[in-house]
């Protein structure tokens, strides 16, 4: 394995991987919220760099649409978008997973009108949360860059066969220069192999791609995509492994940072999960046993690394930086629901925060913390708490 | 039959108008003050094809029920075609009415059912062809279901089918009492001369048995789809009339009339869905649109 580190913008070196990927396929709506994720990619195909189609589409519903056509060929196939963006696109995402077709997109997390915001949170990729597109989420550029190579070789696996994207919080992530191992091209080609489709589209031998299905099958179709959903985690498990034996780099379903002896468990998931770690250095300095478990893979949702990492915790403390108005933010929900088979569950109190692009800072993340506990000591958890509004 | 629900499934194609009886039948029904549901089974509407509608009728309390109607107490065949073609009767109850529209009598058509059942017949494409100008029978076969059940009176019509058909509604209404007076009733019963008969009953795959993404490989696969099945009426040529201009060939929407080693055309029976425009197309009427049997 060889690889160069360098200081690159995260979206650039995003780009730096879907052209080591060797995509053949990237279509782009390219105006806000767009990232330079794309025009990076842009200007490698128009430089020659990259032997790729590169098609400027008229809006992101044409952009998953065109992704389609070009994974139905056989076509490595890329996009990338944020906030109203992916929401234009939602229709289409349904689309992909049900048809399986292996389509690899980078979201760069961002909120959602209105008002008219397009700084950073999880309101986007929430909403899609449901389109059946496997969802991991990373917290900085490395990461992405990392698992964006993962996600073509989990996509296309012939035992998946289904879209997935690579969540990286904006602007926190996107927008920033750190530096990042790119690896070189012998190794990520030897990492990944060629896609396959089975039954591509093709002239030769014509088949019928997403014709309907009444209800006297419908529900056998939904049950085959949550099962191939479901079953995509072994494969994700697999490549993950791989990578770490390639690179050093080791990814899990459920990352755990200094719980051990930890009463007290915070859930975050995303790019603010490094403020948390710094947060959990300075709590545990000065004593106080909190730990922190970051959610990297969202879809399939890993239920049983969930309960392995928090049930025997005291009190568990879950961000959200997404609020489902009306209802219980829900990455928090998601974990309650994983708790409630369990005779003997932690306490769990939901905040909501980070919206829009405000900061959650470590000082930020303890005060959180110790917010958590307070409502959870006052037996206040069921409420709705909003964290670093002003009231 | 107080609480109970009577339970009413209209057989028809798409276009005859199942779907207007059962509304018909509702408002009548609401109309006397009793509780009714009228549906139609929702689908790809294609006219010609085996359609469905239902009605629920309760008399003293609200209906609930919001799935579909798989053991009916009353069946009603708009189109004759369809009793040789689907099983019409299925799930039909034990002492259920089975009304048909047809010109075959009692006796030949009871040699299709194999039930304990009230059968009653009416030619009522014969009726609405003289009184409406057009085979159209889902006002017609009302006065058949009246007739047959007594679950409406014919008075409660009169208003659902002024408001949907204005001027026509008299003759609308003419055409229901008609049928009425001409159906006639009979008892059938099981064993016999009647042998069940076994309808095409369609494999569903089981969920592990999808290919990925649900592609279907088979390309062209619609050529086994027998729309043949969707028709009331069938073209027939009379060569003697035939100029061999090919216009039947060239409206045929279904792409189904193929001229033959001897000039004359001819449609394919598996997949003509028996729409005419052939026949009005024809320059010298050399086609006939003939009822199925």
């Amino acid at each position: 394995m060889a690889s160069k580190r360098i200081g690159i913008e995260s979206s650039l070196g995003i780009a730096e991987a879907v052209k080591l990927a060797n995509v053949d396929v990237i279509a782009a709506y390219p105006i806000t919220p767009q990232t330079h994720i794309v025009e990076g990619l842009a200007e490698m195909v128009a430089n020659g760099d990259l032997d790729a189609e590169y098609i400027p589409v008229e809006s992101e519903h044409s952009a998953m649409s065109a992704c389609l056509g070009a994974s139905a060929v056989g076509a490595r196939t890329f996009t990338s978008t944020a906030s109203q963006g992916l929401i234009l696109m939602h229709e289409v995402l349904m689309v992909a997973a049900s048809l399986r077709l292996p389509i690899v997109m980078v979201v760069a997390n961002r909120a959602l009108s209105g008002p008219l915001n397009i700084w950073g949170d999880h309101s986007d990729a929430m909403i899609i949360r449901d389109t059946g597109w496997i969802q991991i989420f990373v917290e900085n550029g490395q990461q992405a860059f990392d698992q964006v190579l993962c996600a073509f070789r989990i996509a296309e696996n012939r035992d998946v066969m289904l879209p997935t994207i690579v969540h990286i919080d904006g602007f926190h992530a996107t927008h920033v220069i750190e530096p990042i191992y790119i690896l070189d091209k012998k190794t990520v080609s030897e990492f990944l192999p060629p896609y396959v489709h089975p039954n591509p589209l093709d002239p030769d031998n014509p088949v019928t791609m997403g014709c309907f299905a009444a209800p006297n099958l419908y529900t056998e179709t939904r049950k085959a995509l949550d099962q191939a959903v479901r079953n995509s985690r072994n494969i994700i498990d697999e490549t993950w492994q791989s990578f770490g034996t390639l690179t050093g780099r080791h990814y899990l379903p459920i990352e755990e940072y200094k719980t051990d002896d930890c009463d007290t468990l915070l859930v975050t998931m995303g790019s603010f999960s490094e403020n948390a770690m710094i947060a959990v250095d300075r709590m545990q300095k000065a004593g106080k046993m909190v730990g922190l478990v970051r959610l990297r893979l969202w879809r399939p949702f890993p239920t049983e690394d969930v309960l392995r990492a928090i049930s025997g915790a005291k009190n568990v403390i879950v961000l959200d930086r997404h609020v489902s108005l009306g209802g219980p933010g829900p990455v928090c929900s998601e974990i309650k629901a994983a708790l409630y088979p369990l005779e003997k569950r932690p306490q769990v109190v939901g905040i909501i925060g980070g919206l829009g692009g405000r900061d959650i800072s470590p000082e930020n993340f303890v005060s959180l913390v110790e917010l958590g506990l307070e409502k959870i000591k006052t037996g206040q958890t069921g409420e709705m708490i909003m964290f670093g509004v002003r009231e | 039959m107080k609480n109970e629900i009577i339970e009413i499934r209209w057989h028809g194609r798409g276009g005859q108008g199942a779907v207007t009886s059962a509304e018909l039948t509702a408002m009548a029904a609401i109309h006397e003050g009793k509780f009714a549901q009228a549906f139609p089974s929702f689908g790809p509407e294609r006219r010609g094809a085996p359609v469905l509608a239902f009605n629920r009728i309760r008399y003293d309390r609200p209906v609930r029920e919001r799935s579909g109607i798989t053991l009916p107490d009353v069946v009603v065949v708009l189109d004759p075609g369809l009793v040789t073609l689907i099983d019409v009767t299925e799930g039909l109850k034990p002492g259920g009415t089975l009304i048909v529209n047809s010109t075959r009598s009692v006796e030949d058509l009871q040699q299709n059912f194999d039930g304990d059942w009230k059968l009653a017949v009416v030619d009522a494409g014969s009726i609405a062809r003289k009184l409406l100008g057009v085979n159209i029978v889902n006002t017609t076969m009302l006065g058949a279901l009246i007739k047959a059940t007594g679950l409406i009176k014919f008075e409660s019509l009169h208003e659902p089918l002024e408001e949907r058909f204005g001027a026509r509604a008299k003759s609308n209404f003419e055409a229901c009492k008609l049928a009425a007076e001409n159906t006639v009733l009979s008892q059938i019963t099981t064993g016999g001369l009647k042998t069940r008969r076994s309808f095409a009953v369609e494999k569903l795959a089981k969920w592990q048995e999808l290919p990925i993404g649900c592609v279907v490989k088979e390309a062209g696969n619609t050529r086994s789809f027998c729309t043949g099945d969707w028709k009331s009426q069938h073209p027939e040529w009379d060569d003697k009339k035939c100029i061999k201009c090919g216009i039947c060939y060239i409206y045929c929407p279904e792409g189904c009339i193929k001229q033959q080693k001897d000039g004359f055309f001819r449609a394919d029976m598996f997949f003509c869905k028996g729409c005419g425009i052939c026949a009005q197309e024809c320059w010298t009427q050399a086609i006939s649109m003939v009822e199925e049997a």
